[in-house]
């Protein structure tokens, strides 16, 4: 793709044609149209079609959803992927608030970078290790149980943590932290601490200034933080399916389960739940998500 | 800032000590897991866990002589070459319409290429698999995976060469064109040199996502194995400390590069600053 031509057009020089000004997408509208949107598209399709003989037939029908909603391990698994997913989300903002209000009001401007770096440090390393390295700690020959025989503090393994929802919430705080404490810090650090410290001059107390005059500011941020964290849990596989066993289940297990038994419209029907809860979070969230404007933010 | 100015009373101290004190545990949260990963790595124990038993490069040494890791790692940079070749050529050539052009949708736009960050790559991976397999019948490789990883890093190239893009002067360009450069030149002796630390950043985050990128890669690689997809395969029969091995290089290079990523960019805009 010749990047002359955008160049030409961003420069508002002699040469510009208004559909020069564009040609920059050109690769990107391809690779989003072709390789994106058309297979999310199909994805719908499938999960309305149904198949016949091994082969998947255009008949536009309910069977799909119908089939998961007659399975009750299935509607279980739907409820508890919520479930999970909410408290993860909150017990990860419930962690990072505290956090990133002390880096934003208390830690020296200069060293503020660093450690909000050394946050998100663990981001841009394999998602795949970060599960694994906890499997190292939980597991029935992890690090846990080991250092427990090996200080005899019991001589049995203690299968108490992994393989159940505990589990999955715990490595899902842990794979999602960076995310809110990114999006908390960005707006805390905005906050303008001397309208705390003007309420604290007016006799209100700390915990009435954090109510009253940070929460209200900082309340754009919370939702943006719930949803960059809620979103990405609700079509996890790896941590439920490493750490979760058969109690830690999710729909994105559902999911691949379809897919590997090559039941692709049954699977495209169970992807759908998921995109379509990530749809209602959005609308619901839509509301707040504009105050983000009012506050100029 | 506030913060001299405030009045300490015991109180605040304590809330102060409290929030630092879960600060502290905070990172241990996110760093003992890796510590430990990396600890056993080095352990004599062949079952790779507690007790250290001693230390040990063995596990590297194993590591370094398995053909199927050879072959995993072989397959990892080619995929991973490949993404960043795509991603940054898709991604810089989408940043300059995204900042520049007067378009009516542009926030949308902007929401709209960060989507493939946001929405869980468990659906970029089975929409490909149904599109490659189901529509274009198309055999897995490592090709179908270089597609659908360069799907969710080039939004990553796009939003750090905009960034970059968003504050470079468009003037320098008009006067370079009034000075009779054409587009080319301008292009070549003025717009590159100046967005080039933040493209090249851009590639190197591309590469490293793509090096550990999974969920995706596991769907659309068929009979293939990148590092990531290998490792996944062995946790299956359990933790070895060859694995630990395994994991702590390629942590490491994660690490490398994004410091790479990170550093990079300063230091060419100190040199410039000291030079100019």
């Amino acid at each position: 793709m010749g990047r002359g031509q955008e160049v030409r057009g961003g420069g508002g020089h002699v040469l510009v044609s208004s559909l020069g000004q564009y040609a920059g997408f050109l690769p990107a509208l391809v690779l989003y149209g072709v390789f994106f949107a058309a297979p999310l598209g199909l994805i719908v399709a499938y999960s309305f079609w149904k198949v016949v003989d091994y082969n998947v037939v255009h008949d536009w029908t309910l069977d799909n959803y119908h089939y998961f909603f007659s399975v009750s391990t299935y509607v279980s698994t739907f409820w508890a992927t919520i479930w999970v997913s909410l408290v993860a989300t909150a017990v990860t903002i419930a962690v990072a608030f505290p956090f990133a209000y002390w880096l934003a009001r208390y830690v020296p401007k200069r060293l503020q970078r660093l450690l909000l770096l050394l946050v998100i440090l663990p981001f841009w390393t394999s998602y795949l290790l970060r599960v694994y390295s906890w499997l190292n700690i939980l597991g029935e020959q992890g690090a846990i149980n080991r250092f427990l025989q090996w200080t005899h503090v019991t001589d049995r393994p203690v299968s108490f943590f992994l393989y159940d929802r505990p589990a999955v919430v715990l490595v899902l705080v842990y794979l999602y932290f960076p995310f809110a404490a990114l999006t908390l810090y960005a707006s805390l650090e905005r906050f303008d601490w001397d309208q705390f410290k003007a309420a604290r001059d007016l006799g209100a107390t700390s915990a009435t200034a954090i109510r009253k005059i940070l929460l209200p500011q900082v309340r754009p941020g919370i939702v943006t933080s719930v949803i960059f964290v809620f979103i990405p849990i609700l079509g996890e596989y790896l941590a439920p399916q490493l750490v979760g066993g058969t109690k830690g289940v999710m729909i994105g297990n559902l999911v691949v389960n379809f897919f590997s038994g090559a039941q692709y419209t049954r699977g495209a029907a169970a992807a759908l739940l998921i995109a379509a809860l990530i749809v209602i979070l959005l609308v619901l969230f839509r509301r707040s998500l504009e105050v983000k404007d009012a506050y100029g933010a | 800032m506030a913060r001299e100015a405030e009045i300490v009373s015991p109180r605040a101290g304590l809330v102060r000590g409290l929030l630092a004190g879960w600060a502290g545990l905070v990172y241990l949260f996110l760093f003992a897991p890796i510590a430990l990963l990396v600890a056993f790595s080095f352990n004599a124990n062949k079952y790779g866990t507690f007790p250290f038993t001693g230390w040990t490069t063995d596990w590297y040494a194993q590591v370094l002589h398995n053909y199927q890791i050879k072959d995993a790692l072989y397959t990892s940079l080619k995929v991973a070459a490949l993404v960043t070749l795509i991603s940054t050529a898709v991604g810089t050539a989408a940043a300059f319409p995204l900042v520049r052009s007067r378009l009516p949708f542009r926030t949308g736009i902007r929401v709209g290429m960060t989507l493939p960050i946001m929405i869980p790559g468990l659906l970029i991976g089975i929409s490909l698999l149904v599109l490659f397999t189901g529509t274009f019948h198309l055999q897995l490789s490592p090709e179908t995976a270089v597609i659908g990883q360069s799907v969710y890093t080039t939004p990553f190239v796009l939003l750090i060469v905009a960034a970059r893009l968003q504050g470079f002067d468009v003037a320098l360009e008009r006067a370079a064109a009034d000075l009779g450069a054409n587009t080319f030149n301008r292009l070549r002796y003025v717009v590159l040199p100046l967005i080039a630390p933040a493209v090249f950043a851009g590639a190197l985050f591309a590469f490293t996502l793509s090096l550990d990128e999974f969920i995706i890669t596991l769907f659309l690689i068929g009979g293939h194995n990148t590092l990531p997809i290998y490792i996944y395969t062995q946790v299956k029969f359990g933790i070895t400390p060859e694995v630990n091995a395994l994991a702590s290089l390629l942590l490491a290079a994660s690490l490398i590069l994004i410091a790479l990523a990170f550093a990079v960019p300063a230091a060419v805009r100190r040199l410039r600053r000291v030079t100019a």
